[in-house]
């Protein structure tokens, strides 16, 4: 079975801190990062975020990156497309593409910096959320939330049920490749639909185990949440404390600077 | 006393099948239960119908003489005492992580969280998975489901636990590890159902067995009753038990001894001895019918241990003054089996043990004495049908340790006690770190001053 994201945050050894202060810090980052006005900061952020991630929460690096790709493809063009075309400062570079004339910009490229490092820093920052903290750790912190029981408990049962039915879509695909399910493109549009079809009727009856299941050990309509008390220690306090005054003195001491 | 009851019970599925028919059956406090039958036969139903999941058609369930009603605050307390994991692990298990699923049970029993959270330390160390407890279900082999499932059973410490096919999808150590859980479950009094069709696990582990076939009992007895008779196998649609079945053969050549139902190896062994005749002279006064002190020997003349106290009675004296005797046999230095209550654990004891005891086999009952054993490189020679092998090993003239805790040191002694009993082959056995001093080496001591005759 292919690993996903919860997999990986299962296995990272950070998943075993405390989950407020991981969110703390996620949440630090993202403010700190969208509230820089130079590409210092955020920079900084990404690369102390990404440091945690791989060194400390032992996310494999090559996934990583990976990961980081995808997204940054994304944020490159936009990038690309604020540098060239907007800002009315102080000319760089002028070029003639096609016939048309592209100019460069100082001001354009320093926000076109600016918005690149603060995607990056964001996305640093959610991926040390992901990349450590399992769906399963978060539930508490819903519950924290104060959102409605029955959400929770139900978002906990679709949790266990994703599990459950991708385990099965997989294992009838499986069994509809070894007899030669997809070995056409007609052949393999009617797989597909039994596939779905399949799947929607075990769904169906898995309810009514699910039902049977929670039943026979005695259910009154609440399922309890334990959560795992763990409390934060010193050195995580005084590691993030470093990073936050760390930050925050880069913000103060960058606010006005220029790179360009 | 019986604890579960059924009285003409029908249950019918709603596309028609019938898959129980005009069923009467009583259930024992304190036994282990094994309900034997094909595929289809109608096991699970029936489970679904003693904890009150599913309502009989017809006919009734009583549970301590009552029966059952189907309003919800009744059946939450049928359910409370009676406990069922279901056959397929994946529809029971439904909490994103193990130690939440099995913490589901006793806190809808109203404990306090303190209390739910002794209760679920206290089932999955028993189960020995104490280091999954933070892992989501996906996360685990089909084994370990398992025994998340009875784990999340156990947790809400109910009178009976049902058990729908515990060993299927189990590998041997695994599936004998839960035997053993089960059997020390049984030991502190809960009664234990289970379902399965294999006829050799029914035969040696239940107290009394129930055949099913094609949704009615055909069948009843003690496993020893039951599994005696072909025919009725026949129409179960199952075979003889491997040891029955052997053992059957062996005596249809003549070469086994007394008409038993060997159980378990050691037993079967145990037939394989033919009536022990021998030629000796005998005293003029002797008549037949008397026995003999024939003394110890040892060598090639003692069959089954190093030396043998040797009685033997007269069967027929010929005229010229020898005689016919039948010898009985016992060993005065078989091996011996040591239990050790992994409860009150040292290491340095158990070295000494080993050491003093000159001990040739080790082995581990129950997940946490393996654990134990395996942190602190205690070597262990088996892990599986711990009490056969160690009654073998005893039979060769070994000494052997079994590492165990809790209710499993007590099953284990029985066992082999009542093997010795049963054999008529004496070795010691005894359990250390229980009672005070050690008696165990004491009686070696003994022996080897015996020996030096
Ligand atoms: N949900 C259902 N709807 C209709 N018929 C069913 C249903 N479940 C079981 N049956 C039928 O009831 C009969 C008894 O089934 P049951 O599951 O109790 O058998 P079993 O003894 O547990 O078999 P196995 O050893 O395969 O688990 C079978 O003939 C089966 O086809
Ligand atoms: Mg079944």
């Amino acid at each position: 079975m292919t690993n996903i994201l919860d997999d990986y945050a299962l296995m990272s050894p950070l998943r075993h801190r405390n989950n407020w202060l991981k969110l703390a810090i996620v949440l630090f980052g993202l403010l700190a990062g969208i509230s820089s006005t130079s590409p210092v900061t955020p920079l900084f952020i990404a690369f102390c975020m990404g440091f945690t991630t791989v060194a400390l929460g032992r996310a494999p690096l090559k996934l990583y990156l990976k990961l980081l790709l995808a997204p940054l493809g994304f944020a490159v063009t936009g990038v690309l497309i604020i540098a060239l075309f907007s800002g009315s400062g102080q000319e760089l570079l002028s070029f003639k593409l096609m016939g048309y004339s592209v100019l460069l910009r100082k001001d354009g490229l320093e926000l076109a910096l600016l918005v690149l490092s603060r995607s990056l820093s964001g996305m640093c920052c959610l991926y040390f959320l992901v990349l450590t903290t399992p769906m399963i750790e978060l539930f508490a912190v819903l519950k924290a939330t104060r959102l409605p029981e029955s959400f929770i408990e139900l978002s906990m049962l679709i949790y266990r049920y994703i599990f459950v039915f991708l385990g099965m879509a997989i294992s009838i695909r499986y069994a509809q490749t070894v007899r030669l399910g997809y070995s056409s493109f007609s052949r393999s549009l009617r797989s597909l639909g039994m596939l779905g079809s399949t799947l929607f009727i075990r769904s169906w009856e898995q309810g009514d185990k699910l039902f049977l299941a929670m039943n026979s050990r005695c259910y009154d309509g609440k399922m309890t949440l334990f959560e795992v008390h763990r409390p934060v220690r010193v050195p995580e306090l005084l590691l993030t404390s470093a990073y936050f005054l760390l930050t925050l003195a880069l913000l103060y001491l960058t606010k006005n600077a220029s790179i360009v | 006393m019986i604890i579960l009851e059924t009285r003409s019970l029908k249950y019918t599925y709603p596309d028609g099948t019938v898959a129980i028919q005009d069923l009467n059956i009583e259930i024992m406090k304190g036994k282990k239960i094994a309900f034997v039958g094909q595929n289809g036969s109608g096991k699970s139903t029936l489970f679904m119908l003693l904890n009150g999941t599913l309502k009989p058609g017809q006919g009734e369930v009583l549970f301590h003489g009552v029966p059952f009603k189907y309003d919800s605050k009744s059946l939450r307390d049928i359910r409370k005492s009676v406990g069922i994991v279901f056959q397929n692990s994946d529809d029971q298990i439904f909490a994103p992580t193990v130690y939440q699923d099995v913490a589901f049970g006793p806190a809808n029993l109203g404990y306090s969280k303190e209390r739910v959270d002794a209760c679920v330390q206290q089932a999955l160390e028993y189960v020995g998975l104490s280091h999954l407890k933070d892992k989501p279900p996906h996360h685990l082999s089909g084994g370990q489901k398992k025994r998340v499932a009875i784990a999340g059973i156990m947790a809400m410490e109910p009178e009976v636990i049902i058990l729908d096919e515990p060993l299927s999808n189990l590998d041997p150590v695994g599936a004998d590890e839960i035997v053993d859980l089960l059997n020390e479950f049984n030991h502190f009094g809960n009664t234990i159902i289970i379902s399965t069709h294999d006829v050799d696990l029914a035969y040696r582990w239940s107290d009394y067995v129930f055949l099913l076939s094609n949704s009615k009992i055909i069948g009843q007895g003690t496993p020893t009753e039951v599994f005696k008779d072909p025919e009725l196998l026949k129409k179960a649609g199952l075979r003889q038990p491997t040891t029955l079945e052997i053992y059957r053969e062996i005596e249809r050549r003549g070469l086994a001894y007394g008409r038993n139902s060997p159980k378990t190896i050691p037993e079967l062994v145990n037939t394989l001895k033919p009536l022990d005749l021998m030629w000796v002279d005998v005293p003029p006064r002797v008549k037949e019918g008397d026995s003999l002190n024939i003394g110890v020997m040892y060598g090639e003349y003692a069959t089954q241990s190093p030396y043998e106290a040797v009685n033997a009675t007269v069967l027929h004296i010929h005229p010229n003054g020898r005689a016919i005797v039948e010898l009985k046999r016992k060993g005065i230095k078989a091996g011996g089996i040591l239990i050790y209550d992994t409860n009150n654990y040292s290491l340095p004891e158990i070295k000494q043990i080993l050491k003093d005891g000159e001990i040739a086999f080790v082995g581990a009952m129950g997940k946490k004495s393996k654990i134990l054993a395996e942190q602190d490189g205690v070597g262990l020679d088996v892990s599986s049908g711990v009490v056969d092998k160690s009654i073998l090993m005893a039979l060769c003239g070994k000494r052997c340790l079994i590492l165990t805790a809790g209710g499993m040191v007590d099953h284990a002694f029985k066992r082999i006690k009542e093997y010795v009993e049963k054999s008529g082959i004496e070795f010691t056995v005894g359990v250390v770190n229980r009672e005070e001093g050690c008696m165990w080496l004491k009686e070696t001591g003994d022996n080897s001053e015996t020996l030096k005759i």
